[in-house]
């Protein structure tokens, strides 16, 4: 990586303006995941509505950045670093689009379970898996802007606390869904807003695997751990 | 995982034509080139890249002893064309410029017809024994160049009378009637326009499957389009050498990713 400027400088400030644009974009949707996380907790159907009408913006945003990389790959021919930074943007601004998608179904959710009766301790939880997402992608953003590859390899492991937090509340409401059946509409609703939010970790760390790409020149070696094993555990998830 | 791109033109011959060892070039007192150690593959296109003054030419100009011609310039190190020292005082450098063919920037047919630009260097080196001999020559080099079916029916008109591209292509034909084993190209396109270039840049790729080429050019594009290798020159040193879509997609040296990108540097 270089901090040289191009001789061109408008080809300078057409790279500035796309991370500008990721950066923004990765704000909007840091906000669509703690107000969506934060709608659930407090059963606020306003708030719950605002998140869905604002991942418009984020889509519009989605289709804007690619439009502008592609732009730059026919007028400027990128290579080297600046190819890749090309290339991550239109990776990341979709796995933010998607991470966006997610918040808004999460939000979606809130507005239905707002009219049942809430299931013991739950929400807590799943605000707290929501807010270490949250601030993994706040992180990965950060070692975007800063190309850190360290820190992107340090989001990447913290996937695994992610996917272990799911594995806990995965388990909770299998037993509660098994105590009483009226659990299990709610329970059904609040799980997948924890697969939601256990998503929304992996695609953080597909944006960590962009930066360590952007700044190293090749994707992470070492396979990214695994911490999710409901799919593959029988005692928990029979066939 | 990343050993078999697909995409990648991928380099298909580990033969070496040419080894280049300790190479240092000096026009009287100044040093063009710095020690380059290098090895050329046969069959493959080997792009040579860097900014100007940076000692690209003049040591694409050494592989076939072309520096001979201007007096102040001294050739030391070893350079090895499967496996004998081309500066050997036992080599003819006229013998070794018909193994070793060269293409300038600017075509420079000779105030000639077509047929006789093609035909002047086998019958100079005695390739040809029979009219007929030569006429297949030509027809041979001409259809390589891809210039035959503009050239067959003015065979006896003056080559200067051709187009720009045409010219560049009749040059290249008359490079290859020799029957070479590598292929110089100084710039062969930069004084062409986009199509002529597309059309050598097509003719260098099937020339690869009989030649080794060494190709010089200031378009990072064309380098990128062209070659399986890339060497990148600067100030008189051999920077970096690899694989083309390694260099322009993740070059080690700083001073390659400064120069490739568009910096300054």
């Amino acid at each position: 990586m270089t901090d040289q400027q191009h001789i061109v400088s408008s080809f300078d400030r057409d790279l500035e303006t796309i991370q500008a644009q990721i950066m923004k974009m990765g704000g909007m949707v840091e906000r669509a995941i703690a107000d969506a996380a934060r709608s659930l907790e407090s059963r606020d159907e306003e708030l719950a509505d605002e998140v869905r009408g604002r991942d418009k913006a984020i889509d519009a945003l989605e289709e804007q950045i690619n439009a502008e990389a592609a732009r730059v790959l026919a007028l400027r021919s990128p290579t080297a670093s600046d190819l890749r930074l090309v290339l991550s943007v239109i990776k990341i601004s979709a796995s933010l689009e998607r991470i966006g998608d997610y918040a808004k179904n999460i939000a979606k959710r809130t507005s239905v379970l707002s009219t049942m009766a809430p299931v013991n301790g739950s929400p807590a939880a799943l605000r707290r898996m929501a807010r270490e997402v949250e601030e993994m992608l706040k992180d990965v953003l950060d070692a975007y802007i800063q190309r850190d590859a360290e820190l992107a390899y340090e989001v990447i492991n913290r996937d695994q606390d992610v996917d272990q937090m799911y594995n806990a509340i995965f388990r909770e409401f299998l037993t509660f869904m098994m105590e009483d059946p009226r659990n299990i509409t709610p329970c059904m609703h609040l799980h997948f807003i924890a697969k939601n939010t256990e998503r929304m970790g992996d695609l953080v760390t597909s944006i960590a695997e962009q930066v360590v790409y952007l700044v190293l020149g090749h994707m992470p070696d070492e396979p990214r751990p695994k911490g999710d094993k409901t799919s593959s555990d029988p005692s928990i998830a029979p066939a | 995982m990343y050993d078999t791109p697909t995409l990648e033109r991928t380099v298909d011959s580990n033969t070496v034509k040419f080894s280049a060892r300790d190479v240092h070039v000096f026009y009287g007192e100044t040093e063009a080139i710095k020690g380059v150690d290098i090895d050329i593959l046969d069959n493959t296109v080997t792009a040579f890249i860097g900014p100007s003054g940076c000692g690209k030419s003049t040591f694409l100009r050494c592989l076939n002893r072309m520096n001979d011609t201007i007096d102040i310039c001294r050739v030391t190190g070893k350079i090895l064309l499967d496996g004998a020292d081309i500066y050997d005082k036992h080599i003819d450098p006229v013998q070794l410029r018909a193994k070793v063919g060269m293409v300038f920037q600017k075509p420079n047919p000779f105030p000639k017809s077509i047929y006789d630009n093609v035909a002047y260097g086998p019958r100079i080196h005695g390739l040809a024994r029979t009219k007929a001999d030569l006429d297949v020559i030509v027809e041979k080099s001409l259809r390589r160049a891809a210039l035959w079916t503009e050239a067959k029916d003015r065979l006896n008109e003056p080559g200067t009378g051709l187009s720009g591209g045409q010219q560049q292509r009749l040059c290249i034909a008359r490079a290859v009637a020799t029957a070479p084993e590598v292929l110089l190209m100084d710039e062969p396109c930069s004084a062409l326009d986009p199509i002529a270039t597309a059309q050598v840049e097509e003719l260098i790729d099937e020339l690869r499957q009989e030649y080794s080429v060494v190709i010089v050019t200031h378009s990072m594009q064309q380098a990128a389009r062209v070659s399986q290798k890339t060497a990148f020159f600067h100030l008189g040193d051999l920077v970096e050498f690899g694989e083309t879509g390694q260099i322009f997609t993740n070059p080690r040296d700083p001073r390659t990713e400064s120069y490739i990108t568009g910096r300054i540097g």
